[in-house]
């Protein structure tokens, strides 16, 4: 691996809290996204299903057809002739889904028809005019439902709603249950909940008919898969989709499930010969936009009497939906964090995914490791009140020590680095612990309940995507890569063109201070075109932007095409100035020799041998200034059942939270919130602190508010944002956030993930928070959200929230 | 926003807009901030097919004292006036500050500067804050239509949800609130987050003798049931009493006496009865403390 002093000639920009260079661009409101581009569309809608689970007895089209304006009507039956069904990645059991509905509903909000019209007022108008006849069958909606044998199956061929049950133990498991003192039990509770970015699902598909091909432009966020995945699904072959995705605004995850929508646009544009667009809205979102999975969790933890956690079980048994592409991930990945930050020594793991009528799941920021924290860190706690200890202690008696890193996990997930009792070190003394113990003392006797809460979390970060098929077996995809070109111009200034496309997370920005400390120049000199065209831009199936790939891979592959651009430069400078190469130095755009600095070109001197007067060029050097470097992280073990690491770099958090309850009426306050975080080395410590206090709001408004309620008929009850509540900047505290940095040795520039820590590990801190301030009514938080009703009742009746 | 297609008429004087409104009936609209209807056409709930545009009519947006004597001195409001404007009324901080307190607890930024008192009452959301301070300050609403100016009583104008004693050619054109002397006001809602709509809204007029005597209360109660109502169960059981803690929650407990309480997602049928009498009780203690 490259060191740090070869990859960098200057350290001026790389750690500095430069100014954000995409900013003035959204600022201005002149961003390209999906809906402002400049193409002559038609417009689709979709009619979708006002039942969970029905048979379709009959569509009739015939009147939308005859409104005047609409151009195409297409139904999922069509759809399904003419496609192959969605396929699964992570478990093997027959289940056949298509892009849209065929013969049966499978949860409200399930397209049905499609309907494309002049414009999308005409296509909405003609939904009104389609008929459709439908059986209602009995809806699966919760866990107990599709566990229970009696209940109807949603995929008839699966012959069962449980789509994948694996178990996978880790360590000597049984010994470890023998030498412990004691062991707890709990069961949790996690409800649906999900990030919905302000931009919600985006697509204009455009067919050319002279080659019978597709153009595709789409906010979506793992376009290197997705064009596997349409191509497959269409039967056409690679060469017949051109992948274009312009900026995006935001994705956390659920634009990585929008690709069955390109299918059903690519279809009809070819049906009605004009491009198509499709904008999702808001409720459209909410519906079917995907969520992050509920879950039933049963969790015990072998201990000692001194506070030791020597193993753990888990029974995970999460509620995915109806969207078999993503059935059973949630489960698969938490094997990143089930030790959380724990001397572990075994761990058993029973997973378990069902198939029911709620709206599809998709990885959602933090994927199932927001639940395994919560679970685990709530049993910290539990653990400590049952062994008198302070939760603060008990966590200090167990955190893997500074020392022992690189530490492995029982499953093979190795932690790179950290100083996880200094993390939780410093989060106390910010908050000045004791004081706050005291001061609770005092407000107790006043008949006012303050709580303190600690959550430690580790906070993986780019994916080894062999995970999805550890149960199944066969991988499609291993580990993880990106890919960059970086070009110098005519004027010597860089461009540079990446695999993956920014949606809120910087990337112009980090990576020209990346680019600039590499090349000694302003990262004013450096662009970046925030766009991937797949005939142009550098991909590979795990393009994208997800699982905080971007400081490893990405910027991985930026450093690579940078360092040949950089090597060629040199080579060229030295035949122009006669100077031994390793006599070359880097200064302000110019290369020059360190024993006479007269002799020195300009990058545009060079540039201008490179493209021009190229008979200049040393012998055998090609022509042109571009390079191409795919970057694949070294450290992915190959997939495997025993030894495995999901992810590869690992950062890690504490969050401290204090709120005040209000016993009356339920209402939680938050009151502070500390945020101690190690991302490693940090390019830019103001995104680094944006991204830790966005991901944290996450989770806080997944523990407080948000909530994707259905009732028993499998109606989804928040629909819009009067009902699903997403936190607002009111009534959130300022958040006190102190950085460590404890650099990673497996990433090219010492950094690890600074995007989903928040959503990680804040989930707790409130549960535990809240507990904490409810301790003289002996309440326990079992489940979230942490729902005003639910905490009176818990006090004054269940003593369980 | 995708609504279904509608005709946009702005005219430019009360008359004027009347008479579009008595042509179309209830194909017809009117506009006026837009913070309720335009949800609604979004979602294709309401789909007029023309939509009469307030905007133009600045007859009717003013806050102006109207005089008389003792009791009977009125501020009067015109129905475009908004949420913002009421904020920062000074007359009425002065002389009836329940609207102004309750304006501080309304939605945001935003919705304060477009929403206007005459569009919250004539939408008569069933969680509306303003259709509770109305009903505390005894408020009277003029209602114009093709047959001239008529007076509707706060009591009398919410039907049920979303329903009003208006008839669809009448546009709200005033209101008109008491100049309050002697009395304390507060307005004080539960809702999941700060700027969402009322689990529960209280609105408080309470006229003290001097000291701990209740000698007069009047409580708006809204987010309960299907419309804001006046609370008289703990009226009753506060007037000529002694507002000690004890009395006030024995008769906050009446809040919901002989209404049929609303259940939703944010709070069921029992939670929200509950959380109505910790307010009630909040609310008046509110007011003893304010000013
Ligand atoms: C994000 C958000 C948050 C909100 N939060 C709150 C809150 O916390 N508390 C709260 O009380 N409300 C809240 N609202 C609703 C807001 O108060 C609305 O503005 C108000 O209910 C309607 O007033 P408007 O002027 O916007 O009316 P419009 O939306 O223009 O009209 C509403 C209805 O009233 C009719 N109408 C309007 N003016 C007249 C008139 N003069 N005569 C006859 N009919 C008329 C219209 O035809 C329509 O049917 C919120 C709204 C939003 C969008």
């Amino acid at each position: 691996m490259l060191k740090l002093e070869e990859i960098l000639v200057t350290r001026n920009w790389v750690g500095k809290p430069v100014r954000r260079k995409e900013d003035t661009r959204f600022v201005m409101g002149v961003a390209t996204y999906v809906d402002d581009l400049d193409i002559d569309c038609h417009h689709v809608a979709f009619l979708r299903s006002p039942y969970a689970h029905a048979r379709i007895l009959k569509i009739d089209t015939s009147k939308a057809e005859a409104l005047p304006g609409v151009i195409a009507v297409i139904t999922g039956q069509e759809i399904a002739r003419q496609t192959k069904p969605v396929v699964p990645r992570a478990f093997n059991k027959p289940a056949v889904q298509y892009v849209m509905a065929v013969n049966k509903v499978r949860y409200v909000g399930e397209p049905v028809v499609a309907v494309v019209a002049e414009n999308q007022y005409l296509a909405a108008d003609a939904l009104d005019l389609i008929e459709v006849e439908y059986e209602a069958l009995k809806p699966v909606v919760t866990i107990e439902d599709a566990l229970n044998p009696k209940s109807p199956l949603i995929f008839e061929e699966a012959g069962s709603n449980v789509l994948l049950h694996d178990k996978m133990v880790h360590g000597n498991i049984e010994e470890i249950y023998k030498e412990a003192d004691l062991v707890i039990k709990e069961h949790f509770k996690v409800h649906r909940y999900s990030s919905t970015p302000l931009e919600p699902w985006a697509i204009i598909v455009k067919y050319e008919r002279a080659n019978d091909s597709f153009v595709v432009w789409s906010n979506d966020q793992q376009h290197g898969r997705s064009i596997v995945n349409v191509c497959h699904t269409l039967g056409i072959s690679t060469d017949k989709l051109r992948f274009i995705v312009p900026d995006s605004g935001g994705g956390f995850g659920v634009k990585l499930a929008l690709w069955p929508y390109i299918v059903t646009l690519a279809l009809l544009s070819k049906k009605a010969n004009k491009p198509i667009k499709w904008i999702q809205t808001r409720t459209e979102h909410l519906l079917g936009g995907t969520h992050a999975p509920d879950a039933d969790v049963e969790i015990d933890l072998a201990l000692k009497k001194d506070g030791r956690i020597l193993g753990l079980c888990i029974k995970d048994i999460q509620n995915d939906g109806s969207f078999v592409h993503t059935t059973g991930i949630y489960g698969l990945i938490k094997f990143a964090t089930m030790s959380g930050c724990y001397n572990i020594k075994a761990t058993s793991a029973e997973l378990v995914s069902v198939v029911t009528n709620k709206g599809p799941t998709v990885q959602n920021r933090g994927v199932g490791k927001p639940t395994m924290i919560f679970v685990l860190e709530r049993m910290v706690d539990l653990a400590a009140k049952k062994l008198g200890l302070d939760p603060a202690e008990m966590r200090f008696r167990n955190f893997i020590q500074p020392g022992q890193m690189p530490h492995t996990t029982p499953s093979g997930e190795v932690y790179e680095s950290g100083d996880y009792p200094e993390c939780l070190r410093k989060g106390l003394r910010h908050l000045g612990y004791d004081e706050f113990r005291k001061r609770q003392k005092d407000l107790r006797s006043k008949g006012r309940y303050i709580g303190v809460g600690i959550s430690a979390g580790v906070e993986p970060g780019t994916s080894n995507l062999g995970y999805y098929y550890t149960s199944r077996g066969v991988p499609e995809y291993m580990g993880n890569a990106e890919g960059a070109i970086v070009g110098v111009d005519y004027d010597g200034n860089i461009n540079v063109l990446l695999g993956s496309v920014d949606s809120g997370q910087g990337h112009a920005t980090t990576t020209s201070q990346v680019v600039a400390d590499m090349l000694a120049i302003h990262p004013d000199r450096v662009s970046m075109t925030n766009q991937l065209d797949s005939i142009i831009s550098p991909f590979l199936g795990h393009s994208g932007v997800y699982s905080n790939k971007f400081n490893d891979v990405d910027l991985g592959a930026v450093i690579m095409a940078t360092k040949k651009v950089r090597d060629k430069m040199l080579r060229i400078a030295a035949h122009m100035l006669g100077v031994d190469r390793s006599k070359l130095k880097l200064k302000d755009g110019t290369i020059y020799s360190s024993e006479n600095g007269a002799k020195a070109v300009s990058f545009k001197e060079i540039a201008s041998v490179a493209y021009k007067r190229i008979l200049l060029l040393p012998e055998g050097e090609e022509p042109g200034l571009k390079e191409i470097a795919y970057y694949k992280t070294p450290f992915a073990k190959m997939p495997s059942r025993e030894n495995f690491n999901i992810q590869i770099t690992h950062s890690n958090s504490v969050h401290i939270a204090a709120v005040e309850v209000d016993v009356e009426s339920g209402s939680i306050r938050l009151d502070r919130y500390i945020i101690v975080h190690d991302c490693g080395n940090q390019i830019h410590p103001e995104i680094v602190r944006g991204m830790a206090i966005g991901s944290t709001v996450h989770g806080i408004g997944a523990s407080l508010y948000e909530n994707f309620v259905y009732n028993e008929d499998g109606q989804l009850l928040a629909s819009t944002f009067m009902d699903y509540l997403k936190p607002l900047s009111v009534g959130l505290p300022n958040f006190e956030v102190v950085h460590m940095e404890s650099p990673c040795p497996y990433s090219l520039l010492g950094t690890k993930s600074a995007g989903e820590g928040g959503a990680i590990t804040s989930l707790t801190a409130l549960a535990n928070a809240v507990e904490d301030a409810l301790s003289p009514f002996g309440v326990k938080v079992t489940s979230l959200p942490l729902a005003p009703e639910k905490v009176v009742k818990a006090i004054r009746e269940t003593k369980e929230i | 926003m995708i609504p279904n297609k509608f005709e946009y008429i702005r005219p430019n004087t009360l008359q004027e807009a009347l008479s579009i409104l008595s042509a179309y009936r209830e194909d017809a609209k009117v506009l006026a901030g837009g913070q309720s209807l335009l949800s609604l056409m979004k979602l294709r709930l309401a789909s007029p097919k023309y939509l009469i545009d307030l905007s133009g009519v600045p007859e009717l947006n003013y806050i102006r004292e109207e005089s008389g004597r003792g009791n009977s001195a009125r501020i009067a409001i015109g129905a475009l006036t908004t949420y913002a404007q009421i904020k920062e009324s000074a007359v009425l901080q002065a002389k009836s500050p329940l609207l102004v307190q309750t304006t501080h607890l309304i939605g945001d930024v935003q919705v304060r500067n477009r929403g206007t008192l005459g569009g919250s009452l004539a939408h008569a959301d069933p969680a509306g804050d303003m259709p509770a301070a109305i009903l505390a300050l005894g408020a009277e609403i003029k209602a114009v239509g093709p047959k001239g100016a008529r007076w509707i009583k706060a009591e009398d104008f919410f039907v049920t949800a979303f329903t009003t004693a208006l008839s669809f050619d009448e546009i709200v054109a005033e209101v008109r609130v008491p100049v309050l002397k002697g009395y304390k006001t507060a307005y004080m809602k539960n809702a999941p987050r700060p700027s969402d709509f009322a689990i529960v809204g209280v609105a408080v007029c309470l006229q003290p003798d001097g000291g701990r005597t209740c000698q007069n209360i009047t409580i708006g109660i809204t987010g309960v049931t299907d419309k804001a109502y006046r609370a008289v169960g703990v009226e009753e059981s506060l007037r000529g009493k002694q507002l000690d803690p004890k009395i006030i929650e024995q008769a906050a407990s009446r809040v919901t006496d002989g209404v049929e309480v609303n259940g939703n997602i944010h709070a069921s049928k029992e939670f929200r009865s509950y959380l109505a009498s910790i307010w009630v009780k909040r609310a008046i203690q509110a007011a003893m403390s304010g000013a």
